[in-house]
């Protein structure tokens, strides 16, 4: 040591210093955080406040209006536009454009072959590509997803320029409703369907309340169509259907044909509607040689049911919806046709089923169509394919051999945020922005032209597709010669619409051509806004227009109604499903997953279906009757056969599933899918022929028989939900329609028939029924009322409820131990059936009592009542006895049994207004404890209690209800809309007899008293029920 | 000459305390086995958290709260045997009440692992003690929970005082029959015990006030542990019969268990002389007794579940007899009434096998119990969406095995430190040598 000098000595000193403090604070646990300022701060941005965004969802065809919520420049919410016509509603699968935008498995860059490449190189190779193909006169193809607005004008451009061959197809897409709206109307829209007026609903497979188009004008029309308060009226929903879906479930008359007698049921009704209201014209030939005796008998369902039908769609407006997916046979655009038919005859056309307001998806291309193109592609003919958004590969049947098709194109070019089945080794892949992240617009609904702007950078080397086109543009066909030859918009067509006369629907006529000499798509959007949109709004200046549309989300045109005359020539022929003795298979689209687009996205996987609280999975849907015959035990498995292909999944004994029907549900099966959409599953579409609709070339998912056999091995579907039925008990409660209409104002008092325990007169008269005082809220009592009657149990509160509450979602291993942590459990009580089917949703959440059973139990304090009226809980203080979730009647409460983890970039999604929960703590529904904070804030400084109108939606699930069926407030406050709800004649408290004194009511489902009531807690007087069953 | 003498039973009852047989620590073996595989579960749900076990929610409660509630029940024969008995002046008691004890003193130390198991953040179980703190926290007394940590605390320290205090003219024997270091660790617990009159007068003084002062403690215990149930309101919990229910059961359990435990203890350690058949069969009568009043409670529960009329409690009855846990409560009405009757034919209760296998059907019986009313309760509560099926995890069950590990870890060392059968209290019993009898000896 004698050779240390000072300098070594220090140096010594230094390292071994900084080495301990470094192993001291090194915790592997606690990943190191910097918290950097801005060094160049936004004007915009203000730290700890949100921005909004006006934009649209991009999660199907539908394009609603959409509000992005950014924090320090994060979108961490996305909610319903209330600017834009689709009212602020924001269905489940619309939230998934936020999970889609954090997701672990987006590409982080262009790819080549698995490799990763630079854009100028990819798009480079991809030109010359273009240019060979061309050069050896090979076609260069298109097949994409239904495209409108400036991307739709940009691709019919670049397609004249360069020859593209396009093709655009959805899996759930549009052929069928489209062929029929052209044959019945000559009209190359579809018509939109207005319910709100309707007494009579009528559908034929139409999945309108969850996956089908524009779902939100339909939940508009629904929820007041059931609202006894709207119109003094509870529309009757009637369902031919072949089983209970997420939609049929709220009919009122569940009425399944046997399987392929679907169309004939239609014209039969066609027929008697024509005949009940003596229609005289020249369709009445179309139904002059109908036989409805004999469609009652192929169908097996009674004449006189037929007749008691087309008197309810008679008697008053009604509207008939035409066949959805479950329909979608190779009948479907004959059903289609009938549908008009009765519709013509109902004299419901102008009236609820309307032009004007219309449907347009722009390029709109058959799967047979598809199926013509990877011919070609399988014979060599393709040179350049690009695929946008489709998936053939999963979603076409095993016999069309997609991925032969795909791997025979010369080049192969995908536009993808992450891996998805039709993605073959070679692809070249070019990842496109989230809908949070790109420029676009859509014009779907005539006269919407909503636009999409950009919530936040990307972050990762994506480019909007819009600018990628626009770059080939400039490559490829820089002097594609003349621009179309296209009228110039006419004064007519710029005018403000005139109340009450029909006018045409002002589809954009493209003036003159776009070309692609413009900076990015951004300007090009602006462009086009300029020379397209803003004549439209014959305003004084474009850029204040334009500033304008970015804060509303678009341009929005009320259209007015129009009628289309029926110019049906002959009456469409029915084939039928081919005969056999198996049961007929019917392929259904899930809920939350689509045609299988969000199968990578673990909210849209982990989310219960509505019906089966099934997560994770594909399912077998069976009738009871033949579960019984297999001997099914609750985890067996089932194997379904067709001559195509089989499959083997759990299965669900459905009451709402005939004898003759075997329902698999689409979306999960996925060979090949990110993380958490790869292996899980089977695909239905494996067990389909490729055979096709002839009238509109439309997929027929509903053409195949199919034979259930039990299968080896346990089955990984789990239900969230114990019991199939409530059990005789009164959770879930109904009255009669006749009650709820004529009691509409709260003055009867209480309609709703409760399970009532027998008080001691000497308690109840010295009104001594309460240990502890009641709790004091001096200025809110925060409350919360859900209207059961119009609750579809879509769950877009359920999701919404886990995008803001940071509630992580848990995986398919503890889903399946049943340990989910969404605080809003959608209970689902299926009583009655046969034609009565009584589906009941009710969203069950903390009820925030006034007299918790949870807060007394707690040794540690962590929860307890506050002045608000909250039940609120302090996690740090928590120790995890789990005491207050036992004694909790409403099983509100969700423990964290691990410490859930949220991947790489899906954590930047987090909310930074909710603190994230640790393990081993409890947790629940806080009302959204953090919005209640910001608003009661932001009035206090103004010295006043928050006004009702800031409060009716505040929280999450009440933001989201596309239904409106939660009501947040003050109910303190009786002139907000929650006390006044809390006053209606059909509102109960849940389990109201502990005395829990809850601050949710919900409202009782109304039914039709000719649907056999069967439960105690509907009917039969206030005698408390009981017993006598065991 | 026959029977034990003075100096036999010191001889006798110390023997175990310094030759280990085979036997014993075959037995020790097993017992830290099992202690090691239970701290291996238990750190692995400490890493990875409650998910390791089986909880389904709604049950929250499964397993551990079972094992809890049984080892407290456990741990009330003890004091029953020697502070009641003690006051009643019951003379079976003196063979078998200082194992009897050892094993209520046991029992309460595995029981207090189980809350501290159970929570989720267990390194903040210390948040349940009202102590002051700068945390500002303090604890909800209305809580069942917080009245569980006062009566298990101080029935802990009541049994324990008790039993060291019966120890002293016991240890003093010890004392006199080792040396060295060891001699020097009994003379301390002791306490300089010589056996004076004067001493004899103040221990039996204070005995007899620790055996008051324990007496309401056995009824307190499990009474209060009961309303850890019977103050929530889930159906099948909710129930004003739980305290005394509770407290059958738990002296029923426990004189099972003292059962279970002395037969080999007597048969290992060679203790005929001082424990006989005449011992085992008034615990037996004592457990039928018991067995009765829990038959009737649960009847009475059945019955008052139809009486009142009210859908969840008859609900969630009918569940247990015909749910996914029927084969629960079928275990448990075997094993805790109808086994039990063999015992009203002596010739059942007087042979040990009969005695042994009994006494084990009683625990796993009584075990059942407590997973019955916990399980299938939270399991069928108030709303039929969460109606579910709880099993448990093997990392549940290897944590009540390390439970056994761990209590019979401890009654292993007991048997092998401290004398198990109260030598001072036997020798009571015995006639004192006298002159005759040496002169009766050398005819």
């Amino acid at each position: 040591m004698a050779t240390m000098n000072r300098r070594d000595f220090l140096r010594n000193a230094a390292v071994a210093g900084s080495a301990t403090a470094a192993a001291c604070t090194y915790d592997p646990k606690v990943p190191v955080e910097n918290v950097l300022p801005y060094v160049n701060q936004d004007d915009d941005v203000l730290p700890g406040t949100a921005q909004y965004f006006a934009t649209t969802c991009t999660a199907c065809a539908s394009a609603c209006g959409m509000l992005a919520r950014v924090k320090e420049g994060r979108a961490v919410f996305v909610e319903g536009n209330p600017d834009h016509p689709s009212g602020g509603r924001l269905c489940t699968r619309g939230h998934m454009v936020l999970t889609e935008t954090y997701n672990p498995d987006r590409f982080d860059g262009p790819l080549n072959a698995g490799k990763p490449t630079t854009w100028d190189e990819a798009l480079a190779g991809i030109q010359q590509a273009v240019t060979q193909a061309r050069a050896d006169g090979k076609a260069v193809a298109w097949l994409g997803q239904y495209r409108t607005g400036s991307l739709r004008r940009l691709l019919d451009e670049l397609g004249a320029g360069i020859g593209l061959r396009r093709v655009h197809w959805e899996a759930l897409g549009a052929e069928t409703l489209l062929a029929a709206s052209r044959a019945a109307f000559n009209k190359d829209a579809i018509p939109s369907f207005d319910l709100a007026d309707a007494h009579t609903i009528v559908s034929f497979g139409m999945d309108f309340l969850s996956t089908s188009l524009d779902t939100m004008h339909f939940i508009d029309g629904w929820s007041q169509a059931r609202d006894p308060q709207h119109g003094g009226f509870v529309a009757r929903f009637v369902a031919f259907e072949p089983r209970v879906g997420a939609t049929s479930a709220q009919a009122d008359n569940f009425l399944p044909p046997t399987p392929g007698t679907e169309a004939l049921v239609a014209m039969a009704l066609a027929r008697l509607v024509h005949d009940k209201v003596k229609y005289s014209g020249p369709a009445s030939a179309l139904v002059g040689a109908v036989d409805v005796a004999a469609a009652a008998q192929a169908s097996g369902i009674p004449l006189e049911k037929l007749e008691q039908v087309a008197g309810w769609i008679t008697e008053a407006p009604s509207v008939v919806l035409p066949g959805g997916h479950a329909n979608a046979s190779v009948d479907g655009t004959a059903l289609a046709i009938a549908t008009f038919l009765i519709n013509e005859f109902a004299g419901n056309v102008g009236r609820s089923v309307v032009f004007g307001r219309e449907l347009q998806l722009g390029q709109v291309n058959s799967y047979t169509e598809v199926k013509a193109l990877l011919d070609d592609a399988r014979a060599g003919r393709v040179g350049v394919l690009f695929v946008d958004g489709v998936n053939p590969v999963y979603n076409l049947p095993a016999a069309d051999k997609a991925g032969e098709a795909l791997d025979a194109v010369g080049t192969l070019v995908h536009f993808a945020r992450e891996i998805d089945d039709s993605l073959r080794p070679a692809s070249i892949v070019l990842p496109t922005g989230s809908g949070l992240e790109d420029w676009g617009d859509a014009e779907v609904v005539a006269g919407v032209h909503s636009i999409l702007q950009p919530a936040m950078l990307s972050g990762r080397d994506t480019r909007a597709l819009g600018d990628v086109l626009l770059a080939f543009g400039k490559a490829l066909a820089p002097a594609a010669a003349a621009p179309a030859v296209v009228p110039a918009p006419t004064d007519a067509a710029a005018k403000a619409p005139v109340e009450g006369e029909p006018v045409a629907a002002p589809v954009p006529t493209p003036s003159s051509r776009m070309g692609f000499d413009h900076a990015d798509f951004a300007a090009y959007v602006k462009a086009r806004w300029e020379r397209e949109i803003y004549p439209l709004a014959g305003g004084t200046s474009f850029a204040r227009f334009w500033v304008e549309s970015l804060q509303r989300g678009g341009f929005f045109q009320e259209l007015p109604k129009a009628r289309a005359g029926l110019v049906l020539a002959a009456a469409p022929t029915v084939t039928g499903l081919a005969a056999g003795s198996d049961p007929a298979l019917v392929v259904f689209p899930h809920p939350h997953l689509a045609d299988g687009r969000h199968a990578n996205q673990p909210w849209a996987q982990e989310l219960p279906d509505t019906l089966t609280s099934f997560s994770w999975t594909t399912w077998v849907e069976i009738s009871p009757a033949t579960a019984r015959n297999l001997g099914l035990g609750e985890t067996d498995k089932v194997k379904v056969r067709t001559e195509h292909g089989e499959l083997e999944a759990g299965y669900f004994a459905s009451p709402g599933v005939p004898d003759n029907v075997i329902a698999v549900n689409l979306g999960n099966g996925h060979e090949q899918m990110g993380r958490y959409g790869t292996g899980r599953g089977a695909n239905p579409v494996r067990l389909l022929p490729s055979a096709a609709d002839p009238l509109s070339g439309a997929l027929a998912y509903y053409s195949a028989r199919a034979s259930v056999s039990r299968a080896v091995g346990e089955s990984d579907a789990f239900a969230q939900i114990g019991n199939l039925d409530q059990d005789g008990r009164p959770i879930a409660n109904i009255v009669t329609v006749a009650e709820a209409v004529e009691h509409v104002e709260g003055k009867a008092g209480s309609i709703v028939h409760l399970h009532e325990i027998p008080m001691d007169e000497r308690l109840t008269s010295t009104g001594i029924t309460d240990m502890y005082p009641e709790p004091q809220h001096p200025t809110y009592r925060f409350g919360m009322a859900i209207d059961t009657n119009v609750c579809t149990g879509c769950m877009a509160c359920v999701v919404a409820c886990n995008l803001e509450n940071n509630v992580p979602f848990v995986g398919p291993d503890q889903s399946r131990r049943g340990r989910m942590m969404s605080w809003i459990r959608m209970d689902r009580f299926w009583e009655g059936e046969g034609e009565h089917q009584d589906v009941r949703h009710m969203p069950s959440l903390c009820q925030h009592c006034a007299h918790a059973p949870c807060e007394g139990v707690c040794p540690v304090l962590a929860t307890y009542h506050n002045l608000d009226g909250l039940n609120a809980m302090i996690y740090n203080r928590c120790v995890g006895t789990r005491y207050c979730a036992n004694n909790c009647p409403y099983t509100a409460r969700r423990f964290n049994f691990h410490s859930w983890q949220w991947p790489e970039s899906m954590h930047l999604m987090l909310n930074p207004d909710v603190s994230s929960r640790e393990m081993g703590v409890m947790e629940k529904c806080t009302f959204c404890v953090q919005r209640i904070r910001g608003v009661k804030d932001t009035w206090r400084d103004v010295g006043e209690t928050a006004p009702d109108s800031a409060l009716q939606k505040l929280t999450a699930c009440a933001s989201a209800c596309p239904s409106g069926a939660i009501t947040f407030g003050n109910a303190k406050d009786a002139d907000s809309l929650v006390a006044k709800k809390w006053q209606s004649p059909r509102a109960y408290t849940l389990l109201g007899e502990l005395n829990t004194k809850p601050g949710i009511r919900y409202l009782a489902r109304a039914r039709f008293s000719d649907g056999a009531v069967s439960d105690a807690g509907g009917h039969g007087g206030t005698a408390p029920a009981h017993h006598e069953e065991g | 000459m026959k029977g034990p003498t003075y100096s036999s039973v010191n001889r006798d009852v110390l023997a175990p305390l310094f030759t280990p047989s085979a036997a014993y620590m075959g037995a020790l073996s097993l017992a830290l086995a099992a202690l090691a595989w239970g701290g291996y579960c238990w750190a692995i749900q400490l890493i990875h958290g409650l998910g390791v076990a089986g909880y389904r929610p709604p049950v929250f409660w499964g397993v551990y709260i079972t094992t809890f509630v049984f080892w407290v029940g456990i741990g009330h024969a003890g004091t029953l045997i020697s502070a009641v008995l003690f006051l009643t002046r019951s003379r079976w008691r003196t063979g078998i009440y200082r194992a009897a004890e050892a094993m209520t003193i046991f029992a309460v130390m595995t029981a207090a692992l189980f809350p501290a198991i159970h929570v989720g953040r267990a390194w903040y179980a210390y948040f349940l003690f009202p102590y002051p703190n700068q945390r500002q926290l303090w604890v909800n007394f209305k809580s069942p929970l917080m009245w569980d940590v006062f009566a298990v605390s101080t029935y802990f320290t009541v049994s324990t005082v008790f039993f060291f205090i019966g120890l002293i003219p016991d240890m003093a024997a010890v004392r006199d029959s080792t040396r060295g270091y060891t001699q020097k660790l009994y003379a301390a617990m002791c306490l300089g015990w010589r056996g004076t009159d004067r001493q004899w007068r103040h221990y039996m003084a204070a005995y007899g006030f620790f055996a008051a002062l324990a007496t309401p403690l056995v009824l307190s215990v499990h009474s209060v542990v009961s309303w850890d149930f019977a103050m929530a309101q889930t159906p099948g919990w909710h129930s004003t019969i739980f305290p005394p229910y509770f407290v059958a059961g738990a002296i029923f359990s426990g004189c099972a268990m003292v059962i279970t435990l002395m037969l080999p203890l007597t048969k290992v350690f060679k203790l005929e002389d001082y424990i006989h058949v005449w011992h085992f069969e008034h615990l037996a009568k004592l457990c039928l007794f018991t067995g009765g009043i829990l038959t009737y409670a649960y009847a009475t529960e059945y019955f008052i579940a139809w009486y009142s009329d009210n859908m969840y409690e008859w609900g969630t009855f009918v569940d247990r007899v015909v749910g996914n846990y029927w084969w629960v409560f079928a275990t448990m009405v075997f094993c805790n009434c109808i086994a039990p009757l063999a015992w009203y034919f002596k010739k059942v209760r007087t042979n040990y096998l009969w005695l042994f296998v009994i006494s084990v059907l009683i625990n796993v019986g009584m075990w059942f119990e407590r997973y019955n009313i916990i399980a299938s309760s939270l399991a069928h509560s108030f709303d039929p969406a969460g109606w579910v099926y709880y099993v448990p995890t093997y990392i549940e069950w290897g944590i009540m095995l390390g439970s056994f590990g761990w209590f019979f870890t401890w009654f292993l060392l007991f048997a092998k430190i401290m004398p198990s059968v109260a030598i001072a209290e036997v020798k009571e019993m015995m006639r004192p040598p006298l002159k005759s009898d040496e002169e009766v000896a050398a005819k």
